[in-house]
């Protein structure tokens, strides 16, 4: 213990009190007039059976009484069918294609043009073969 | 179980003599810690009279995990706490033998008392955990219960206070400031 530690407990001790004989009755005669407190557990268990058999039927019948009720003024609730909902489609403006095409000019009849597009084709078609050499 | 642990379960059960017994070594010391708090004796004494009042009223809510001591001194403080809130003179104000309960009780040659200066630079909290420990030799956790403090706080201010009353002891305290 160092030196200031010893010094308190010793100045602490050097305090001179004492009990005194009237001091000594108030607190004898005071505590004989206390009621020592009852924890709460303690006094829940001490309730009679009847409360707790009175509180149970008293809350079984606020709940038949609240089902009776319900019961008495519930309805079918038709629900309306609901109308298909339309959503407005909104529709794109389709742009106008400037397609700047040069209609065929057909001089001849259509038939005619037909052979003479084929005859055009097959000789195309000469034209590669002999130049891929088959 | 320990005797004490007997007479507070008897006194749980009912019992004032046992009661009696239980706390019959704790009132000398709750009187001399008292004092310190109050600004007269019958003060003191009403003090111990409501903690012994209180703690036998309460005893259910005691829990044994706490030192008894602990617990009492509790009580104690609290109930000397509410005696000042009520009482219109501050201990600084007694300044005279005749009117300082704490001087009236220390012997003429004891004047320089460590108390008596503990009482002048600590705060009431900060006077209360060093009483505790130098006095009645708690360990830190049971005074921070006392208090209703933390360890850190009790810790600190407990390193503060030596520090003040070392200045004290050491004459070097030519001001009144009051720590805490």
């Amino acid at each position: 213990m160092d030196k200031i530690a010893k010094q308190l407990k010793d100045d602490a001790a050097r305090i001179d009190v004492q009990i005194s004989d009237e001091l000594d009755r108030r607190i004898s005669a005071s505590l004989q007039g206390v009621t020592p407190e009852i924890p709460e557990t303690d006094k829940a268990t001490q309730r009679p059976v009847t409360f707790w058999w009175a509180s149970s039927l008293t809350g079984v019948a606020a709940a038949l009484i609240i089902v009776a009720m319900i019961n008495s003024q519930s309805q079918i609730e038709t629900v309306p069918a609901l109308a298909p909902e339309v959503s407005p489609v909104t529709v794109a403006t389709i742009p106008t294609i400037d397609w700047k095409a040069e209609s065929a000019m057909l001089t001849r009849p259509l038939q005619q043009e037909l052979e003479d597009l084929q005859e055009d084709l097959k000789k195309a078609e000469e034209k590669v073969k002999r130049e891929i050499g088959l | 179980m320990t005797d004490e642990l007997q007479l507070i379960d008897a006194a749980k059960a009912g019992s004032v003599s046992a009661f009696a017994d239980l706390v019959k070594s704790y009132r000398v010391r709750l009187l001399r810690f008292l004092l310190t708090r109050c600004t007269s004796y019958a003060d003191a004494e009403d003090a111990v009279q409501d903690t012994l009042i209180a703690a036998y009223r309460y005893l259910h809510s005691y829990d044994p995990r706490w030192r008894f001591s602990t617990w009492l001194y509790r009580i104690a403080i609290r109930k000397a706490q509410k005696l000042r809130s009520e009482n219109v003179v501050e201990i600084g104000d007694l300044s005279d033998e005749e009117g300082d309960p704490l001087l009236h009780c220390i012997a003429a040659s004891d004047t320089a008392n460590l108390w008596v200066s503990a009482r002048r630079v600590l705060n009431d909290d900060v006077f209360a955990a060093t009483w505790l420990r130098y006095a009645e030799d708690m360990s830190i956790n049971d005074i921070s219960k006392a208090l209703d403090r933390s360890d850190s706080w009790t810790k600190v201010n407990l390193l503060r206070a030596r520090k003040a009353l070392e200045t004290e002891m050491n004459g070097e305290n030519n001001g009144s400031k009051v720590y805490g």
